[in-house]
């Protein structure tokens, strides 16, 4: 079977064999720890080098190519975390601030998540449109914000039913409570656009732009080169995090572990689906996909425990670097390249078949 | 050597609610105080660990008697529900009281 080789094969990359080692280190309570100020300094070096590899590919294909991608990868993004909302809260039961909270974590991208994608194809050896990246910078805070946008809107709609309960002249405070959430969302946006991840992407993929081929070439063994082997460094301390959490899993339930390996699944093939038909290259659509699969474990929490205190963190935090980035890189990643390849053969087909029509 | 009578308000945080506890200073008017990060144990589990953003902080505020209930007033409404958060406060001396007006 084509795909259980590709995932074996998968499994057995450096990348996938640290996070795994990092998982055990944990669990055998060892006290092996990556040092604060590298595993700090690795997802800004990682975003760098990501933005860089982004900036040179936009150069060759253009803007114009990627206009149309990116507004429907804006409007899925949207349209996914609205019904892992309806999902979450519905069927799941979750109250409502843990339901906004996972809905826009897994709405939210996954910039690690994205980075082992890129190193996993480069170890098959397959291309993807650099201007991915540049969606991946814009995709970043626009979960976050419809979710803190619309619990803000769900939580003064029933203060102001509480408040008209007591009394018929509450209309000063209602408008000082909306006020002071139109400045919090506000401060959001603000935040989120000028924060390191966003900054440091957008940056490098300028730089990138700028510098061109032969201005990378200086830069290239710090950038590219050592790339894969910064990501190993990197899962191994993702590992020990992950591992350090197994506990909390079970916490979440059923339901839970459910939607974190279910919602990327489905969220990953429909990307690389309508990739496909936006007429990707096959690494394209992967990266596409991904760009939907992967739920944010690093930007999350900064974010929503400040705009959604309420909801716990442990379980988004868990569930999205517990089981949901495991499952990407392990088995999700290969899954989505044998589909993008097998969507791309049928399009071939289709197409070779329309010509054979039209002769 | 004449001490002056001072308050101190420790709170213990994570460290996302740095900014929550540092905007109530400021919304009363004390704009001295001292932070550091830490870890430990309590009831939220062993904290400090892993991430940079689940890392603990602990801020020390001296400040007087009248404006000391406001601000845990504050602290107490808004924080004690959602975050993680340990305050206390204790008796001190200073020798510059205008140091903390």
């Amino acid at each position: 079977m084509e795909i259980l080789e590709l995932v074996q094969a998968n499994l057995l990359t450096p990348v996938v064999l640290f996070f795994i080692f990092g998982v055990i280190a944990a669990r055998i309570k060892s006290d092996l720890k990556i040092p604060d100020a590298i595993s700090e300094f690795l997802p800004i070096y990682l975003l760098a080098a990501i933005g860089l590899h982004g900036g040179l590919e936009m150069r060759k294909t253009g803007f114009e190519s990627m206009l149309v991608p990116l507004l429907v990868a804006v409007g899925l993004s949207v349209l996914m975390t609205l019904y892992h909302y309806q999902i979450l809260r519905n069927l799941g039961k979750f109250n409502i601030f843990d339901s906004y909270a996972l809905a826009s974590t897994y709405g939210a991208v996954g910039a690690v998540t994205f980075s082992v994608g890129l190193s996993f194809l480069k170890n098959q050896g397959i291309a993807s449109e650099g201007y991915i990246t540049a969606i991946l910078a814009v995709l970043e805070p626009i979960a976050f914000i419809l979710a803190i946008f619309l619990t803000n809107m769900a939580v003064s709609k029933q203060t102001q039913i509480k408040k008209q309960a007591f009394t018929k002249k509450d209309n000063a405070d209602v408008l000082e409570i909306n006020t002071q959430q139109e400045t919090k969302l506000f401060q959001v946006l603000r935040e989120s656009i000028t924060g390191k991840a966003i900054v440091i992407l957008l940056g490098s993929i300028l730089i990138g732009y700028a510098i061109d081929t032969d201005g990378f070439a200086p830069i290239k063994i710090v950038f590219e080169d050592l790339f894969i082997g910064a990501i190993a460094i990197f899962l191994i301390e993702m590992g020990i995090i992950a591992g350090h959490r197994l506990d909390d899993i079970k916490k979440g339930g059923v339901f839970l572990i459910g939607f974190a390996l279910a919602m990327p699944t489905i969220n990953g093939i429909i990307g690389v689906l309508i990739a496909t038909y936006l007429g990707l290259s096959i690494g394209g659509a992967v990266m596409y996909g991904l760009l939907f699969a992967s739920a944010s474990f690093i930007a999350a929490p900064a974010v929503l425990r400040h705009t959604i205190p309420q909801a716990k963190p442990s379980l988004y935090i868990t569930s999205a670097l517990g089981i949901t980035f495991p499952y990407i890189i392990m088995v999700l990643l290969p899954v989505m390249l044998i589909l993008s390849t097998a969507f791309h053969n049928m399009e071939l087909m289709n197409f070779g078949y329309l010509v054979e029509n039209l002769k | 050597m004449k001490l002056y009578n001072m308050k101190l308000l420790t709170i213990t945080c994570e460290i996302l609610a740095q900014t929550n506890v540092i905007d109530i200073l400021h919304k009363h008017h004390v704009s001295g105080y001292t932070f550091y990060e830490v870890s430990g144990n309590g009831s939220k589990g062993i904290r400090g660990q892993g991430f940079q953003n689940e890392k603990n902080v602990k801020i020390e505020v001296i400040l007087q008697d009248k404006k000391l209930s406001d601000v845990l007033e504050e602290i107490a409404r808004t924080m004690f529900p959602d975050y993680t958060i340990i305050t206390y406060v204790s008796d001190i001396d200073v020798v510059r009281i205008e140091k903390f007006s």
